[in-house]
């Protein structure tokens, strides 16, 4: 119980700071916690968190992907200019689509782990390509609303229950299976810690990297799709804080840039986070810029707290406290 | 008097005592050897004279007073300058900025003046008979050997009265270590000390004056080289666990070839290795460093390309990477060199690092059996005696020797039966020495196949059945028998078997 | 015993090579920028004349001084990210405390400098002391900075005197402005390579290690070197409002990825202690450049976008290609 603790004392930190948050809320918006807007937080929330499921993977491998706003853009673009409007077509455009986005994810993964681009760099590239072709494809001129059913799925409820809400519950346990109970999860630690370990040891280093590009692409366009529902149309740009918020998910999630640990139950908590103080700010009258600020330093703290000198800290703190238990046992 | 005084040194890292109150002394004008086995404290005694370690206790006099300095700049200032084995050089940078890194000469406007620098090294390099190295170079592009040589111009340039040596020739071929040796002697004929490290007893006989021998992190006694003899020094570096460590060899090996290899090779490295292991057999692989051993290993173990034919029991195989070797039940696996860079996943548990490579195993329709995966973590970790409170412990927490059991532990847990070990004794503590021993006994009888490369040459001719000896990427000599000596194994690693 | 000093001596015909390859990325970079004014060149009249050098090198100066700092940065191995939200401040503040008084302005600017080096510094100092990873820290930088500059000016407004404009637009010997700047640019960095302390930061990015055993002080290079990036993102955007007459509190985000691209086509390494300036000033060139040549191409400007993600990945497959060649010679 007690390396459980210490082993996932960041996550932990990230929920009750999370609740915290949720006290300070209330305390100065006392409509917070009225049933509509925990509803509209939780929907805001899905899809920061839906995105960064994938960023949360890419992390934990080592990478980072920079290409999710516009695979997320184009996802939402391409859905609505498909369907026009129309529920029938989704049957067949959500998996095109889906297989879209795990098509450029497979293309970063080669990129990195077969030709040995730095991440940043090939997502990066990836990022403004997408970006020029779907200039390039729409000419910058609007598309058609999104299909009610995308709508239903973004903003609709089933008994109360935000739709969007069960399909990220849905996600978080699939994630949860993924890298804590499936032999696909050791392999991502592995690789992300160390990846000629990895590799000497028998692990499919090569390919487990390439799957959580894949996996950054299926989610990310996932979230563009199911954004044009929230938003009712697609529009360029849609996808451009993305970037800025998924990192900060994983990172206030307590996940290390640098791969190896961190595990998407922390970027669920982060992604609440940033929703939870995007709604305190209005209440305190605070500014856009004053969001950022508090952005910038909810990022420095976690990832403060989360630095080799803090767990030093830690670590000696509590053999401290194990030899004084041991001391007074043995005296 | 002794420019250096050493009393009761002690350094400590976590749990593991390196230095337990070593004392030391020595004076200009000498080249003082230092002897000692892997962990005896060698290393660390002098990473904390050349101040890039500090001492937890005792004291350190350099010219009668305190020294404890805290960066490698201190410890300049008092005249003392290191050539580790380590490199600290930088890769990017050319022969001449490394040598003289942030002591560059230079012109009014505050820049490099790269002709005076030029000057300074080429009058270096002929004071003290360099080999030739084209200054401009860069150092990624040298060889191990000419880094050697520019780490200590790198460390005479520094003009020092007290030059410490570690292990400076063991990356030297034979032309360029007698150099070393020479000028070892000359620096210290100029008046300065030379503090000298070396495996090679030859060496040391050549140019010290006096002999300090470490074991288990504190001197066990200094002698002047003349008058003391080589058993003594074996005897006192190896203390009495002599006797107890080397298991009897009992001859297990069939008749059955458990891996055949035929025209293995990667040139340069590798030119045509041809040989048999059969199985219950402990093949030694023996020669200098940098003749084709590492590369061997890697490519039998698919880590590295290689051409050739491999049999595995009589299949022909062919391992691409290490995943193929280790996977199947007649594969191939490595304990490999680097312990912490290719071994272990030190950040993360004894468990997550033993079930790695078999990890799937213990899925059922995607899900991990977690229970039947403990279960099992733990029946490695009793029967190899990995000393950690529960399998959670972090494998970076655990003794050097803990964790190349727990690399031996991942090994086991796959279904090969051909292991290579290179040089798993490296940076383990004697007690841990014989028990891997042991173990590779009790695997051979057990009908395991085992290449087996150390560098250390009492090993080989203690443990292997046989050793091959490589020279040049090629299989030089196999020694079987009463011909596995020391002796034996230099002389097919340095001369020309035929003509020996 | 003969092979082994025969390694020793290398022909210098192999010494050549290898110097070449060491220079390959830079080679490959101005090969592309040649290319490129070539077709322009070929497509447009008036190319080759001062004034269209003083028009490209206008648009290019900003990314150029932005890409300075980040080349600094990248060249001791780290990379920055809050030059972008460092930018906007500065434009926000000059636009908004500059007022008509040369005298007030000449302290502003020199206050804009100030903060962004002391901010830089701030920054360096807070990677070693808590040995957090730059990008985490630069991201929350970013974030604050560009949060700050959005209390300061809300939306695009504020001024700056006419003759502060004017200055963008001075020519002497024909030479414009920002040419000038580039002299100086390059003047500063023919001084700044032959110095120790550039030799240090690039030792420290080859091999942080190597560097701290040979007595570097890795706390005071990380200052320097994030203090230098905010430094020259505080000079970006000075320059910048000459440029846009004002301040405009996220400007500055279109020059983060942008400025690390300069470097990387410029044949800088992501990974520390390789390259130089000059291929970050013909990066910048290329980027700018490829803007022209959609125009003189005559396609939609939309695939500016995806000839800069392409270029980039071109400079960085070629790079790693050459880097695999040295490394197979030197082993």
């Amino acid at each position: 119980m007690n390396t459980f603790l210490s082993r996932n004392r960041l996550i932990i930190l990230a929920y009750i700071g999370m609740l915290l948050l949720v006290l300070i809320t209330a305390f100065f918006s006392p409509g917070f916690l009225s049933a509509s807007n925990l509803r509209s937080t939780f929907i805001l929330a899905s899809f920061v968190g839906i995105v960064a499921l994938g960023q949360t993977f890419v992390i934990i491998g080592g990478g980072i992907d920079l290409s999710i706003p516009w695979v997320l853009n184009s996802a939402a673009v391409l859905m609505t200019l498909l369907c026009a409007g129309q529920d029938l077509p989704l049957i067949w455009v959500v998996p095109l689509l889906l297989a879209g986005g795990g098509l450029i994810g497979l293309l970063n993964g080669a990129g990195v782990a077969l030709l040995g681009v730095p991440p940043i760099i090939m997502t990066l590239a990836a990022n403004v390509i997408l970006q020029g072709l779907i200039l390039v494809f729409t000419g910058g001129t609007p598309t058609p609303a999104a299909p009610d059913m995308i709508k239903f799925l973004s903003v609709g409820r089933i008994s109360g229950i935000p739709v969007i809400a069960l399909i990220w519950t849905a996600l978080t346990v699939l994630a949860w299976l993924l890298l804590s109970k499936s032999a696909f999860g050791r392999h991502l630690y592995a690789v992300g810690t160390n990846v000629t370990v990895a590799r000497y040891s028998g692990v499919p280093a090569t390919r487990t990297t390439i799957l959580t590009y894949v996996i950054s692409g299926m989610t990310a366009a996932l979230g563009g799709i199911l954004l044009t529902g929230y938003s009712g149309v697609a529009y360029l740009g849609m996808g451009d804080s993305y970037l800025f918020t998924t990192v900060a998910a994983v990172a206030i999630g307590g996940a290390p840039i640098l791969g190896g640990s961190g595990h998407y139950i922390g970027t669920v908590a982060g992604a609440l986070v940033l929703t939870i103080l995007t709604g305190l700010l209005p209440a305190l009258n605070l500014s856009s810029g004053a969001l950022l600020v508090v952005y910038g330093a909810v990022i420095l703290l976690t990832v403060s707290i989360g630095s080799e000198t803090f767990s030093e800290m830690w670590a000696s703190a509590s053999n401290r406290r194990k030899r004084i238990k041991e001391g007074t046992e043995n005296g | 008097m002794d420019i250096v005084q050493v009393k009761g040194l002690t350094k400590r890292f976590g749990g593991i005592v390196a230095l337990d109150g070593a004392d030391f002394s020595a004076r200009l004008g000498e080249v003082h050897a230092l002897l000692g086995e892997n962990g005896a404290g060698k290393s660390t005694f002098i990473q904390i004279l050349s101040g890039a370690l500090t001492h937890d206790g005792g004291d350190i006099l350099v010219d009668g007073q305190d020294y404890r300095p805290v960066n490698p700049d201190e410890a300049l200032g008092r005249g003392i300058a290191a050539v580790f084995q380590e490199l600290s050089l930088v890769p990017d940078l050319s022969v001449e900025q490394n040598i003289w890194f942030r002591r560059e000469p230079r012109t009014w406007l505050r820049t490099v003046d790269v002709a005076q620098m030029r000057q300074q090294t080429l009058e270096l390099f002929e004071r003290y008979h360099f080999p030739s190295i084209a200054t401009t170079r860069e150092v990624r592009n040298l060889t191990l050997a000419e880094r050697q040589i520019v780490e200590v111009a790198k460390g005479l340039a520094k003009d020092p009265r007290i030059l410490i040596l570690d292990e400076a020739t063991s990356a030297l071929p034979a032309s360029e270590a007698t150099w070393l040796l020479s000028l070892a002697r000359q620096l210290a004929d100029e008046g300065r000390l030379v503090i000298f490290i070396s495996h090679r007893m030859g060496e040391v006989r050549a140019i010290a004056d006096r002999v300090s021998v470490f074991r288990n992190g504190s001197t066990v006694a200094t002698h002047d080289a003349a008058a003391v003899s080589d058993d003594q020094i074996v005897t006192e570096m190896i203390g009495r666990q002599l006797a107890r460590l080397y298991p009897e060899r009992v001859d297990t090996a069939t008749d059955r070839v458990a891996l055949q290899v035929r025209d293995f090779s990667s040139p340069p490295m590798l030119n045509g290795v041809n040989f048999d292991l059969r199985e219950g057999e402990v093949l030694g692989v023996g020669g200098l460093q940098g003749h084709g051993q590492r590369e061997m290993f890697q490519s039998l173990f698919g880590a590295d390309k290689a051409l050739g034919s491999i049999t595995l029991w009589g299949k022909p195989v062919r391992f691409d990477t290490p995943r193929q070797a280790l996977s199947g039940s007649e594969g191939i696996a490595l304990v490999p060199e680097d312990r912490r860079g290719q071994g272990l996943l030190l950040s993360k548990s004894v468990r997550e690092n033993l079930a790695l490579p078999v990890i799937r195993r213990f899925s059922h329709f995607g899900l991990l059996d977690q229970r039947k995966e403990t279960e099992l973590v733990r029946e490695t970790m009793k029967s190899l005696s990995i000393k950690a409170d529960t399998p959670e412990q972090i494998a970076g927490t655990l003794s050097g020797g803990n964790q190349q059991k727990v690399i031996f532990g991942k090994m086991l847990m796959t279904q090969a039966r051909v292991l290579l070990l290179y040089d798993p004794t490296r940076g383990v503590d004697v007690g841990t020495k014989g028990e891997i021993f042991q173990l590779m006994r009790q695997l051979a009888s057990e009908g395991y196949a085992i290449l087996f490369y150390s560098s250390d040459l009492p090993e080989l001719v203690n443990v292997a059945d046989r050793v091959m000896v490589l020279r040049s990427g090629r299989v030089a000599r196999m020694l079987e028998g009463d011909d596995i000596t020391e002796e034996e194994i230099l002389r097919a690693a340095v001369f020309d078997s035929e003509a020996a | 015993m003969d092979s082994s000093s025969k390694q020793l001596q290398s022909p210098q015909s192999m010494n050549m090579q290898s110097r070449l390859l060491a220079h390959a990325p830079f080679l490959v970079a101005c090969s592309m920028l040649v290319v490129i004014v070539a077709i322009y060149g070929s497509l447009q009249t008036g190319v080759f004349t001062i004034d269209e050098i003083n028009l490209n090198t206008a648009a290019a100066m900003t990314l150029m001084l932005a890409a300075t700092g980040q080349t600094i940065v990248l060249l001791r191995g780290g990379i920055d990210l809050s030059i972008g939200g460092m930018i906007s401040l500065g434009t926000v503040i000059a636009a908004t405390r500059f007022g008509e008084e040369p005298a007030n302005i000449l302290l502003w600017s020199a206050i804009i400098l100030a903060i962004g080096f002391g901010i830089g510094a701030l920054t360096g100092l807070l990677i070693s002391v808590l040995r957090l990873q730059p990008f985490l820290v630069t991201l929350a930088g970013w974030s604050i900075l560009n949060g700050i500059a959005l209390m300061i000016l809300p939306t695009d407004g504020g001024k700056v005197p006419e003759w502060w404009i004017g200055s963008g637009y001075l020519e002497f010997l024909g030479l414009g402005t920002p040419v000038w700047i580039l002299l100086a640019l390059i003047v500063f960095w023919c001084w700044f390579r032959a110095t120790r302390l550039c030799t240090i930061i690039k030792a420290t990015g080859s091999s942080e290690k190597s560097a701290f055993l040979s007595g570097v002080s890795i706390t005071r290079i990380n200052i320097i070197t994030y203090g230098l990036s905010g430094f020259f993102a505080a000079l970006a955007s000075l320059y910048l409002t000459t440029q846009i007459g004002g301040g405009s509190p996220n400007i500055g985000t279109d020059y983060i990825l942008p400025s690390v691209a300069a470097a990387i086509i410029g044949g800088v390494s992501l990974f520390g202690g390789r390259g130089h300036l000059f291929g970050t000033i013909v990066g910048a060139y290329i980027l700018t450049l490829i803007g022209n040549l959609v125009f003189v191409l005559r396609v939609s400007s939309y695939w500016q976008p995806v000839m800069s993600g392409v270029i980039l990945l071109l400079a960085v497959l070629a790079s790693s290609y050459a880097e695999q060649k040295a490394r197979k010679r030197g082993s």
